[in-house]
């Protein structure tokens, strides 16, 4: 694929919010894991307080995820999926992948009462469309990841991969992981991932939205990215580190507003 | 009356102007470690766009380096921690913070004092930059990655080269 052509224009997955709520809230790229139990207790304290209608995560919830047979009793994947059932119970939860955290399977999420979100989701809440995708899938420069997700997304890798015992998937994830990290190192700055804002724009007009809320690139901030097109960018998450961050990107009636969340 | 310090960065020159009116504990603290030169040769090693930048603490490598005892946190002083201003950096314990400090990169209200609770106490604002704003921009807009076990980290070293008072 030539640097800078656009990807063909992927199927939009239609969702309509439901016109009596009142906020929906977006979040991504928290990263959880049992070496972050500040995180992680910072996440089950926002889903048990907030007062959203629905909270849509898009990707990157887990920082690795290889496969729902590691819920098992006393792990950290059986006591996150129990955060997200019991948040589940009480609003609309939705889940779309990350690059991290693809494996997440459609069996995980309909037993946790969450829906499962294809990448991109055009939202349709109050009279405004919002395109909502994790972020990888344009950043079209960095070929190297782009060549590597067009492998691990297909149906022959994932059941391959599932395949392996557990501890075996774990080893391979930690591989992959180090070599995304000295991969990210060797670019140079030219090459720096961000997601392609022409390649932005076209899906944006192709499915009629003027916003797009993406996760990905860890560089929260909203811009208008061509004129009558704005993306909003997701922040990550980080309570194991002080000052902490955590925030969640708010949707009403009335626009867009970040919100900052205590320690 | 306060004191003003200059920090010297491989990203530029600045100049903090130190409340030591408000937090009379933090400043007397930080200028313990200028003089020991303490910040010298330290980095700013976490940089968070948008939200804030830290340093103080690590050498480049990101070695860290000793520190005294920790101070008590001063953050119920009233004094925000809005844009350019300089806060105590701490763990989670509210009254943790040694040599680190950060650079809001916005208002970061949601920072400040609310109650004396361990999620309340907040992050005690000492100082703010009075000139080299533009060094704490380029600061913040610089490319990170993950570094030593540690994320946000500048991949070219920020280093502070020299803290002197002036």
């Amino acid at each position: 694929m030539a640097l800078g052509m656009p990807p063909a224009l992927p199927t939009f997955y239609e969702l309509v919010a439901d016109a009596a709520w009142q906020s929906i809230e977006f979040v991504s790229d928290l990263h959880l894991s049992a070496q972050q139990p500040h995180t992680v207790a910072a996440w089950a304290d926002y889903l048990a307080h907030s007062k959203a209608n629905a909270i849509y995560i898009l990707g990157d919830l887990f920082e690795v995820w290889v496969g729902d047979d590691a819920c098992r009793p006393g792990r950290f994947e059986q006591q996150a999926a129990d955060l997200l059932a019991q948040a589940a119970s009480q609003r609309t939860l939705g889940f779309m992948a990350g690059n991290r955290d693809f494996l997440v399977g459609v069996a995980m999420l309909r037993a946790c009462g969450v829906a499962a979100m294809p990448d991109p989701t055009l939202l349709s809440a109050w009279g405004q469309r919002v395109l909502l995708t994790h972020g990888d899938a344009l950043c079209l420069s960095d070929e190297t990841y782009q060549a590597f997700r067009h492998q691990v997304r297909s149906d022959t890798w994932r059941t391959s991969f599932l395949a392996q015992p557990l501890s075996a998937r774990e080893r391979l994830a930690r591989q992959m992981r180090d070599a995304s990290e000295a991969n990210k190192r060797r670019q140079s700055v030219a090459a720096w991932g961000d997601v392609d804002t022409a390649a932005a724009v076209a899906w944006m007009h192709a499915c009629g939205s003027r916003d797009m809320i993406h996760g990905h690139t860890h560089r929260p901030g909203s811009e208008v990215i061509a004129p009558g097109y704005t993306r909003h960018v997701l922040s990550d998450w980080d309570c194991d580190a002080m000052p902490h961050r955590a925030q969640v990107l708010r949707l009403t009636r009335d626009g867009f507003a970040r919100v900052d969340l205590a320690p | 009356m306060s004191k003003t310090v200059e920090m010297t960065t491989s990203a530029g020159t600045l100049r903090i102007e130190l409340d030591d009116a408000k937090a009379p504990a933090s400043v007397a603290n930080f200028l313990g470690y200028v003089a020991k030169g303490h910040y010298d040769n330290t980095v700013f090693h976490r940089v968070i766009k948008g939200f804030m930048v830290q340093g103080g603490g690590f050498e480049p490598g990101m070695k860290q380096k000793p520190t005294g005892a920790a101070i008590t946190n001063e953050a119920n002083n009233g004094v925000k921690n809005t844009h350019y201003t300089l806060a105590m950096a701490r763990t989670s314990a509210p009254h943790s913070a040694t040599a680190q400090f950060f650079i809001n990169t916005k208002d970061n209200g949601f920072l400040d004092f609310k109650s004396e609770s361990p999620q309340g106490w907040g992050y005690a604002v000492f100082g703010r930059v009075v000139a080299g704003t533009e060094v704490v921009d380029a600061i913040e807009n610089m490319r990170t990655g993950r570094k030593g076990g540690h994320d946000d980290v500048p991949l070219e070293d920020v280093v502070i080269q020299r803290v002197v008072v002036v």
